[in-house]
């Protein structure tokens, strides 16, 4: 009888990876074919599914147009209800591709977000850290101008530098690239210096609760907490995001950041400016 | 209505549980048992209602989990964000929780029968003392049952368990039982409430939010994360089959992850205990350098000491924490 059960559980599985793969294939094929009527008899096709096929394909812009484009996402961004302050940015996926990321980070940006974090729960990021802010830079000139470049000035945040905040520059925007060791490691090391304080006798145990730790794990006073993050990728897990930090955040899920699209990006942020945070009450 | 519901599954649900217990299961599911208002606004009842409906639903879900085998299950039952809620609603929820505490400990016998452990995480001072003092009885009286689990999560959130956490290890230093140099990310975790239990494997949160709302935000770091629209009265057992073919969808990559995760941590273990082993070499050592095999013989004896250290830590903790409970049900027997 076990063995019947194992079978047919074998087959459910397989079933779900085929199903799985079709609408991973059906997404890429979507995109080249720029079909409204493919998109509408697969999506009946494929009715069970909370998937967001993409409206446009993506298109490289011809000059003129890539200025109208840079407005639009500015207007796009004041549409919205609400715009996260903080949006994290949480690849889980094998392959990083830094253009994507780059246009990611760019889109965000130009819509209007002030903080952008981006991870992975390899550290590949944090290793290749040069690399990827070079290619925000590059991607930045492309998709802005030269113009938009300057008017939305970028500052990248290493770990241990603190935000100066003598200057305010209108749609200033800081892009920080997180790993593993910004989550549970950041909070041991809290603990370590307060238990090391009160070894020294500088602080007693009653002294620590919820706040103290905080301010201890908070980058500068300004940064907030992530209100949204996009996790791109199949795994349906936070893979130790900043754990201390993400107690409020909306977590909306794409299926993948390689050829992602303004549009897919802008989708999740109405979802987001529709969320109600009741906060307890 | 009871804790625990006998078992009324039919044919087709023995079936299907049979089939999905053929690939792997998680041992330990939590729940954030969310959408009890909603659903008392969509049927036109009361809003206690609602929660009492809650309630029931958390009993037949605990029958679900037992018929798929698993056998922990840690649920969001009251937030402290919740006490910001209006004097009425809390003082209904506080009623309510003393009604099912109160219940259950008249139904010990099938509890025992069962061998159901309650336990009670959250920073119980703050809730009236009845209510303390109810749940301090329940969880004794079940203290040493082991074949299921049932962590309710009251007066809870993960900050403050972290906080607390944080908090004991300096007690643990103040008293002279550990150094600040044995801090590490598995004493922490075995500093929080949930420190009996394994890290949950899959949480399922319901009413279609997608946020965490300061639930063990620690131990949930690699767990399968399931959301779901269905509001939590109306949870089905074929909402929790769903969710469970999703953890069963992720268990290879996040096996994977939580092992190199693990990895990282007994390195970082190792790197610790090797500088302070130097460090004490250093200002105990007479200038002259050692041979490979004595620091080796160092760092074993330091990191035989350390372990020591802590499990007498963890006792003295573990007896600090039992003390609380038991005053608690002697107030309550005297009273």
């Amino acid at each position: 009888m076990v063995l019947v059960y194992e079978f047919v559980w074998r087959v459910l599985h397989v079933l779900l990876h085929i199903h799985r793969t079709l609408i991973t294939l059906f997404r890429i094929r979507l995109r080249n074919w720029n079909g409204q009527l493919w998109s509408r008899a697969l999506a009946t096709l494929l009715v069970p599914i909370a998937l967001s096929f993409p409206k446009q394909k993506k298109l490289v812009p011809a000059p003129g147009k890539r200025v109208g484009r840079r407005y639009r996402w500015g207007a796009d961004g004041k549409s919205l209800e609400k715009l996260p302050d903080h949006i994290g940015l949480l690849i889980a996926e094998e392959e990083p591709r830094y253009t994507d990321i780059a246009n990611l980070v760019v889109w965000c940006m130009a819509v209007g977000i002030s903080y952008i974090s981006v991870y992975d729960n390899h550290g590949v990021f944090r290793r290749n850290n040069s690399r990827l802010m070079e290619e925000i830079l590059k991607q930045q000139q492309e998709l802005l101008g030269l113009e938009g470049s300057k008017q939305h000035s970028v500052e990248f945040l290493n770990n241990g530098t603190d935000k100066q905040d003598n200057q305010v520059l209108s749609c200033q925007a800081v892009v920080k690239v997180l790993s593993p060791d910004d989550g549970k490691l950041r909070i041991v090391q809290a603990a370590q210096q307060l238990c090391s304080a009160v070894e020294q006798m500088e602080k007693t145990s009653k002294d620590i609760n919820v706040t103290v730790l905080d301010s201890l794990l908070r980058e500068s006073k300004s940064t907030p907490d992530p209100d949204l993050v996009l996790k791109f990728g199949p795994i349906e897990s936070t893979l130790g995001f900043l754990p201390w930090h993400i107690r409020l955040t909306e977590f909306i899920s794409l299926p993948s950041h390689v050829d992602v699209s303004y549009e897919d990006l802008f989708s999740a942020l109405q979802h987001y400016a529709s969320c109600e945070q009741r906060l307890g009450k | 209505m009871s804790w625990i519901r006998e078992d009324e599954s039919n044919l087709i649900e023995k079936l299907s549980a049979n089939i999905l217990k053929a690939g792997p299961m998680p041992k330990h599911v939590a729940f954030i048992m969310d959408g009890n208002r909603r659903y008392a606004r969509k049927r036109q009842v009361e809003r206690q209602e609602g929660h009492t409906q809650g309630f029931d639903k958390l009993a037949e879900t605990l029958r679900w989990c037992l018929n798929l085998s698993i056998h922990e299950v840690t649920v969001y039952a009251f937030s402290i964000e919740n006490f910001k809620r209006s004097k009425d609603e809390v003082d209904g929820l506080m009623e309510l929780a003393k009604q099912k505490f109160i219940r259950l400990l008249e139904e010990q016998e099938n509890l025992e029968k069962h061998g159901v452990c309650i336990r009670v995480l959250g920073d119980l001072t703050l809730l009236p003392l009845d209510l303390q003092q109810h749940i301090a009885r329940a969880v004794v009286a079940t203290r040493t049952h082991n074949k299921c689990f049932l962590n309710v999560c009251f007066a809870y959130t993960s900050r403050h368990e972290i906080a607390n956490a944080v908090r004991e290890m300096a007690w643990g230093v103040e008293q002279g039982l550990i150094k600040s140099s044995d801090v590490s990310e598995a004493l922490l975790s075995r500093c929080l409430y949930s420190s009996n239990s394994p890290n949950p494997d899959l949480l399922i949160r319901t009413s279609g939010e997608v946020r965490l709302s300061d639930f063990l935000l620690w131990q949930t770091s690699h767990s399968c994360l399931v959301f779901q629209s269905v509001l939590w009265p109306e949870y089905s057992f074929w909402n929790l089959c769903d969710a469970i073919l999703q953890y069963q969808l992720n268990h290879r990559p996040l096996q994977k992850a939580r092992d190199q995760h693990r990895e990282g941590q007994a390195l970082q273990q190792h790197e610790a205990d090797r500088a302070c082993v130097a460090d004490l070499l250093q200002h105990h050592g007479n200038g002259k350098p050692l041979d490979a095999q004595r620091r080796q013989e160092a760092l074993l004896n330091y990191t035989a000491s350390r372990e020591e250290r802590v499990q007498n830590f963890l006792g003295a903790l573990q007896h600090k924490r039992d003390s609380f409970l038991t005053d608690l049900t002697s107030q309550a027997a005297l009273a």
